[in-house]
């Protein structure tokens, strides 16, 4: 009785910790904290009648001051599309824009909010194809700041 | 120099350095130094329906076709085959087709099984079940976006990138197949242009040609290879921004033929 009593709590242990596992699995991008501050901003576009619908797509990395990144997109006209950039400090104040297939800044409406730290711009391209969003941060902070970009369109 | 040049010169040294702060106007995409971030995102079908549509409601229950899947030990295959089959339920949440949509959670949770990730897309298959049965389609498009990228978070973790390939170059085929399939029915100059993607199929191609052979060995793949060589040449709009019917046709013929090859080979 004892024997089946250890196997059964070594079988449970095995198993719960396992599951444990898999839900840490699940969170383990170390910019998932990013990601979240960029969703939060958003919800307000992902509501009502004129909403966006979120991607779950989304993309991440570490940014130095001064310096910028460039992620390509697909696009397609009569669409919407914004864009959130998050980074953690609050002083942080990233920069994000939009550029079409030949380099020219793209026409685009920015959203502010409430704290620097998170930046939005809503872009309705005029043809299809391949865009670029870049991202920068200003050089009012000096720490490389890890970041994140989600986006929905309607 | 007086304090008044060295104001000057200060506040000068501070407005460029604003100026340089702010985003360039123009870019040279061929400037060496750009760093470019390596993680492509694939557009999912209703980003691309979503944009017909609004010219007009469109019959996309005509695109849902009742394809059964058959399983192998070729996980390249099923890769590319899990991708076709989310991309075909965004096909039935835009028809609101609850049947379709059903079979297709379940034909989703078969094929992650077999791709050793079922525990992870159980969940989402169920949701998109049960969803699809209340007709909320909202969730149920949802679900199956995450269910995608699940699937693909869970081939990175495992070190699966040729699967993550394949997941996405499925899911971009199946929606295409859709697109010009509509298109070819219901030709406009105006809605041609969403067919207009040299830069991601020059994207994907790459991608497809970075795999390792042995991810890719096979007629199928060769297909595969070749179906994206010609789909280039065809994915372009002329000079009035429109591609022309014939080109249409030719784009639905070729995504066909190979969403075909994928389900029967």
């Amino acid at each position: 009785m004892r024997v089946r009593l250890s196997a059964f709590i070594f079988v449970f242990g095995i198993t719960f910790a396992a599951a444990q596992e898999e839900e840490l699995l699940s969170l383990t991008s170390p910019y998932n904290y990013v990601k979240l501050l960029a969703q939060e901003a958003a919800l307000p576009s992902l509501r009502g009648g004129e909403k966006f619908i979120l991607r779950e797509s989304w993309w991440s990395g570490n940014l130095e001051p001064g310096k910028a990144k460039l992620i390509q997109v697909q696009l397609f006209r009569r669409n919407a599309y914004q864009f959130w950039l998050a980074v953690p400090n609050r002083e942080g104040e990233p920069i994000i824009n939009v550029y079409d297939s030949e380099g020219n800044m793209v026409p685009s409406k920015s959203v502010g909010f409430e704290g620097k730290n998170v930046v939005s711009t809503v872009v309705e391209p005029d043809t299809t194809g391949v865009y670029y969003l870049r991202v920068s941060l200003k050089t009012t902070i000096d720490s490389p700041q890890d970041w994140a970009v989600i986006y929905a369109y309607r | 120099m007086s304090r008044l040049s060295l104001f000057f010169a200060v506040s000068l040294l501070i407005t460029q350095w604003g100026r340089a702060q702010e985003a360039p106007a123009k870019i040279n995409l061929e400037d060496p130094d750009l760093v470019f971030v390596s993680d492509s995102v694939i557009p999912i079908p209703l980003e691309i329906f979503a944009s017909l549509d609004k010219m007009g409601a469109q019959d996309w229950g005509r695109q849902i076709e009742s394809r059964d899947i058959r399983l192998d030990a070729n996980r390249s295959r099923t890769a590319m085959l899990f991708g076709l089959v989310v991309s075909e339920g965004f096909i039935g949440v835009q028809a609101q087709d609850k049947e379709s949509v059903r079979r297709l959670g379940r034909d989703v949770l078969a094929l992650a099984r077999s791709l050793g990730v079922s525990s992870e897309v159980e969940e989402h298959a169920n949701a998109i079940v049960n969803g699809a049965g209340r007709g909320e389609w909202d969730m149920v498009r949802q679900e199956l976006d995450r269910t995608r990228q699940t699937v693909i978070n869970k081939m990175k973790e495992l070190r699966d990138d040729e699967l993550v390939a394949l997941v996405s170059l499925g899911g971009w085929l199946g929606g295409t197949e859709a697109l010009a399939s509509v298109l070819r029915d219901n030709y406009s100059v105006e809605g041609s242009d969403l067919l207009n993607q040299p830069d991601l199929i020059k994207q994907l191609k790459s991608d497809f040609n970075g795999l390792p052979k042995r991810a890719r060995r096979g007629d199928l793949f060769t297909q595969v290879s070749q179906t994206l060589e010609h789909l280039e040449s065809l994915m372009r709009s002329d000079e009035t921004g429109a591609i022309s019917e014939g080109k249409v046709i030719e784009i639905s013929l070729a995504t066909r033929n190979l969403v075909e090859a994928i389900y029967e080979s």
